[in-house]
């Protein structure tokens, strides 16, 4: 994997969710998506984008979790997002 | 007039926050945390670059808001808030938040504009890690608020008297507290 710009946020992963993921997958030699060190180093702040992201892409709503899925997915490749 | 109907007399953001109070929640929280909680950067500082961002997004009532926000945090000085707008590199402000400014106004453009170059100069100017991973995720946050509110078309009154008013009391209370 290619290191992130920034390396305090790849190498401090706090304890908790991701940090425990990051950790397994490290100590097995797997790659995993590095937004997971994002999640892991400021959960204070990201944990609420997370809980964020829950209830507006899985909370109650008319659309179904395959429509909303597709208008983020739409969305990040109009970003050029890939990941 | 707004593109769906939103609670009368709410200006900007306020207006599709209490539409869903659900989502309301964790965004004024994100807010809370990200311009006012524990930081090295200041909170005038960070509400400069949350500015900045929507000014380069064209939201009038973010940049007015949070302009007003950030002149309370800075001893009332609208001018300043205006400098930064117009031409950060040339305002009164420190050369590590121009570094920082830069880096947000790169993301606001799109997060792939962001070099490593842009990193290096902002630590070069003394900016830690933490800065600038939060000086990123404002300006990425601020995108989505900025999109939020023009997306939907809402209400942004023109009276600066309002956004001072306002601006003074979210500063001293802080987002989400205040209905």
């Amino acid at each position: 994997m290619k290191p992130m710009f920034l390396p305090e946020v790849e190498n401090s992963p706090q304890p908790g969710g991701r940090g425990d993921m990051i950790r397994q997958m490290r100590n097995s030699g797997k790659e995993y998506p590095q937004i997971w060190h994002l999640f892991a180093y400021r959960p204070k702040a990201t944990d609420l984008l997370g809980g964020f992201t829950q209830e507006i892409m899985r909370g109650e709503s008319p659309l179904s979790p395959g429509l909303r899925e597709l208008i983020a997915a739409f969305t990040s490749a109009g970003n050029h997002c890939p990941f | 007039m707004p593109h769906i109907t939103l609670p009368e007399g709410l200006p900007g953001i306020r207006g599709p926050l209490a539409f869903r109070p659900e989502t309301a929640k964790p965004l004024n929280e994100l807010a809370e945390i990200l311009l006012r909680g524990p930081s090295t950067l200041a909170p005038g500082e960070r509400e400069l670059i949350a500015t900045y961002v929507s000014s380069q997004n064209e939201c009038f009532f973010c940049q007015s808001i949070h302009g007003a926000v950030a002149a309370y945090h800075l001893g009332g000085n609208e001018k300043l808030v205006l400098d930064v707008k117009q031409n950060y590199q040339s305002a009164p402000v420190s050369a590590k938040l121009k570094a920082l400014l830069a880096i947000a106004g790169k993301v606001q453009k799109g997060g792939r504009h962001v070099k490593a170059e842009d990193i290096a100069k902002a630590r070069q100017e003394g900016a830690t890690d933490l800065e600038i991973h939060d000086t990123v995720l404002i300006a990425a946050a601020f995108c989505m608020y900025n999109r939020y509110v023009d997306g939907l078309a809402t209400w942004q009154p023109d009276d600066p008297a309002m956004y001072r008013a306002r601006g003074a009391l979210t500063a001293r209370e802080g987002y989400g507290k205040t209905a």
